[in-house]
């Protein structure tokens, strides 16, 4: 299809001032919050499932690549259209659908962002569990499509674990809803397969998700150390213990210098890493399980473990996990979050790798991360602008991932593949593994519109 | 200004952006609008795409890089803190050299050339708000030497809408015994549209101006109701003498006992003015003189102090973008409906203007109020 006519028909379906194609807005949908870059051939501002639905049904007869995207928040290229195509940017589609209370489901659509959804439903003693650090931005369709994590993941479970259907779009423009309200739904998972998918499968236009009653107490504890392996150690032994807490998050020395510069939260400068623990659900019991976790920390040596006082304090310290991405960036101008997942008792073994790659290529690496899942997120940090440090950079995290993967972990805790972990899928998948996932990939996707060149590598870079 | 000086003064700033995005949702024209040229993120990357010639200013760009309100938002939301705002004005200047900027600014700018105001009317006409006081003698407001200079800016000197915040201030500040004098046709407009405008060059001359008649009336401190006004003075002018807000004029003059207030029994809402509040740093003065009225509740809105939503009437956008203008105002005004509050106070001509105005035009029943209008009905 001619440009001017593909131009035209986009128009038809979703007007003109929501079809963009100046160099300026191509250029403007080419990146996301990762180093990855791209070029749509056009972006769709689409205000109904039905709108979706006509732009798939043409990009499906014209074989035109179709790549969705909500706040464009996402850490491994999953919204960057490598291979051109129609960028489907969710900004006018966020409305929440319905609040079932009794049935405890929120429907929504994929443009709503994380915290106003949040926020709408505390008002109601209900909460929506997931909470990416990027949650005040991120939007649910981009959860569902990323499968996002998040502090509370610990306790809670990933987005996956909240899903409880979808209205998807299908290549050819079919609309159709899987799952629903039902605990339990006949047939294939699909919506299972479809939530971390990265849009390569098909693209959600409505999100049925679980939301369940807010926690009766919180408490939300500073634990402080003198060593990095003290503070890892301490994060295995309190799973050990059989206590699940809501968050055990760790941040090291860099970071913590960074994120207090940025928020003055009250962070210590001078210790090698904290971990911050929260502990959620029933009143009852839980200065029992406090004590417990005091007693683990101070058996690894803690120099101090600080209770917050109030909401403020507590809102303080997460302000400062929540946006440790963002402060590192008052050190170096560009960041790389690597993000991968071991075993959480090889926690200090790999984050001690962490630390000689760092000194290996010469580059200050800061580790904040989700610890009691064993999630890892080191953060390179360099000046994109200097090609020589960048090239540096790809490879110490090609090879931090690899660590992960030796240690028996994986190459993604919550970030997604996208385009900037293609080559390390080989470090986990086997060559019949990806065969697998290619087949699934063309049932859902024969001519290859879904957002192209994400998740899988082609055959020859699998082989190579 | 070329794309090498732009590259010069810009790029290590723009070079900090990572693009995480957590501005966006802080960012009143992004909410309006949804698309990614109007995010600071967006007019992030449009400069550094400009400056490494990876784009060439267009009038896509000058449209996305004029409809930034300036308000600030979204550095208040960034951790490593970019300077969205200069960045955007610096590239105002840079699309004014290439011609492509909002030939609506050549005609403010030659107001300010030939009539040292907005509204091309006769400097003189500045007295004007003074007609409506008839209580206090013409030469107690105009006088060749003074404490204090009341610098009145342009909208609330012909705005008749905003001009009952002059005449309220005066009378305040002469029943509090304040010795000042406001500068009637030798107040020259502060140069605040030029640098919104990408013109900041023109500011010189009314710059020099405005400083020398400070000199001439022997003043040593100047006060402001314009947070914009105040702004230029407080961050380009920088004279050597005391610049107050009218906020923090009246915070002082309540605390010393020289106003005293007597009860109103209402629920109001304080909006942060962008320019007074995070671009300025003045948030509490204007609640403290709020609390000092006897019986008055202050409910916060959800979005305050440094993360308050800006009223749509910032950046010159009203100007030139008047729908967006109007769709960032009605945002402004479902924020205040949530509080519940019988009325907003504000402390800022163009705040006061912007949400009024469009309150009227949606039919909504609420009452906006400056600052210095409160203070004065509820003075003993």
């Amino acid at each position: 299809m001619e440009r001017g006519e593909l131009l035209t028909s986009l128009k038809d379906i979703v007007g003109e001032e929501n079809v963009l194609s100046s160099e300026m807005d191509l250029a403007l949908y080419g990146y996301d919050a990762s180093l990855e870059r791209g070029k749509p051939d056009v972006v769709v501002l689409p205000g109904s499932t039905e709108d979706v639905s006509k732009v798939v049904k043409l990009a499906y007869r014209a074989k035109i690549p179709v790549i969705g995207r909500g706040s464009g928040t996402n850490l491994s290229g999953g919204t960057v259209p490598v291979k051109g195509g129609i960028v489907v940017h969710f900004s006018h589609m966020n409305r929440i659908i319905e609040i079932d209370i009794p049935n405890r489901t929120v429907t929504v659509e994929p443009g709503v962002i994380t915290l106003d959804l949040q926020n709408t439903i505390l008002k109601k003693g209900l909460q929506y569990a997931p909470d990416p650090a990027s949650q005040k931005v991120s939007t649910l369709g981009g959860n569902f499509g990323e499968n996002s994590g998040g502090p509370h993941c610990l306790k809670y479970g990933v987005t996956t674990n909240h899903v409880l259907g979808a209205e998807v779009v299908l290549f050819d423009g079919t609309v159709v809803w899987l799952g629903g309200k039902s605990p339990d739904q006949a047939s294939y998972d699909i919506t299972g397969l479809l939530v971390g998918s990265e849009g390569t499968l098909a693209i959600a236009t409505k999100i049925m998700l679980k939301i369940i009653p807010t926690p009766e107490a919180v408490k939300t504890m500073l634990a402080i150390y003198d060593s990095i392996e003290d503070a890892g150690n301490t994060v295995s032994a309190i799973i050990a213990e059989g206590i699940v807490p809501a968050t055990l998050e760790m941040m090291d020395n860099l970071v913590l210098k960074a994120v207090e510069d940025s928020v003055h939260a009250g962070y210590p400068m001078d210790a090698a890493a904290v971990l911050i623990i929260e502990l959620d659900g029933m009143a009852d019991g839980m200065e029992r399980q406090a004590g417990k976790i005091l007693e683990i920390c101070k058996r690894h040596r803690v120099r101090d473990v600080r209770l917050a006082k109030s909401d403020a304090e507590r809102a303080e310290l997460w302000a400062g996990r929540k946006g440790a991405f963002g402060a590192v960036a008052r050190l170096r101008p560009s960041y790389l979050v690597c993000d991968g997942t071991v075993p959480r008792t090889k926690l200090p073994e790999v984050l001690g790798k962490v630390i000689q790659i760092a000194k290996k290529y010469d580059l200050p690496i800061g580790n904040v991360f989700h610890a009691g899942d064993g999630n890892l997120h080191p953060l390179i940090l360099f000046d994109e602008r200097n090609k020589e440090e960048l090239a540096r950079v790809h490879k110490a995290a090609t090879e931090i991932l690899q660590i992960c993967a030796d240690v028996g972990g994986t190459i993604s805790g919550e970030h997604g593949i996208g385009t900037e972990k293609l080559k390390e899928m080989s470090f986990i998948f086997s060559e019949s593994d990806m065969h697998f996932m290619r087949d699934i990939k063309s049932a859902f996707d024969p001519v290859g519109i879904w957002n192209p060149g994400k998740v899988i590598p082609q055959r020859q870079a699998a082989n190579a | 200004m070329n794309i090498a000086q732009l590259m010069k003064l810009s790029y290590d700033e723009v070079a900090k952006c990572n693009k995480c995005g957590f501005c966006l949702p802080n960012c009143p024209v992004y909410l309006a609008e949804g698309k990614e040229s109007s995010a600071p993120r967006g007019r992030n990357a449009t400069t550094r795409a400009v400056i490494e010639g990876r784009l060439q200013w267009s009038p896509e760009i000058e449209k996305a890089i004029f409809s930034c309100l300036g308000c600030g938002a979204c550095t208040a939301a960034c951790f490593p803190k970019v300077q969205t705002k200069d960045l955007v004005f610096r590239d105002r200047e840079c699309l004014v050299t290439e011609g492509l900027y909002p030939k609506i600014a050549d005609r403010v700018a030659r107001f300010l050339e030939e009539q040292h105001n907005i509204s091309n009317d006769d400097n003189e006409e500045r007295s004007e708000w003074q007609e409506m006081i008839k209580d206090i003698p013409e030469e107690a407001l105009n006088k060749d030497r003074a404490e204090v200079i009341f610098f009145v800016g342009c909208v609330a000197s012909f705005f008749p809408m905003a001009q009952k915040i002059p005449v309220n201030m005066s009378k305040i500040m002469h029943r509090a015994g304040v010795d000042f004098t406001v500068l009637g046709g030798e107040e020259w407009c502060c140069g605040f549209p030029l640098i919104g405008a990408g013109m900041p060059d023109k500011v010189k001359a009314l710059m020099e101006h405005n400083l020398a008649k400070v000199k001439d009336v022997g003043a040593k401190a100047i006060v402001f109701t314009c947070p914009s006004c105040y702004h230029t003075w407080k961050h380009l002018y920088q004279p050597e003498v005391k610049l107050f807000h009218a906020s923090q004029m009246l915070n002082d003059l309540i605390r010393d006992g020289k106003v005293t207030l007597k009860e109103r029994k209402i629920k109001v809402t304080y909006h942060d003015p962008c320019d007074l509040g995070r671009n300025s740093g003045v948030f509490e003065e204007p609640r403290q003189v709020l609390k000092s009225i006897p019986g008055l509740t202050l409910v916060e809105l959800a979005s305050n102090r440094q993360l308050s939503t800006c009223c749509g009437g910032g950046g010159n956008v009203e100007m030139v973008n008047p729908e967006l203008s109007a769709k960032v105002a009605a945002m402004k005004l479902e924020q205040i409906a949530l509080t519940g509050a019988d009325m907003v106070v504000s402390s800022c001509q163009q705040c006061l203007r912007t949400i009024a105005t469009r309150a009227k035009r949606q039919k909504m029943d609420l009452v906006v109020k400056d600052l210095t209008e409160l203070v004065f009905e509820a003075m003993e």
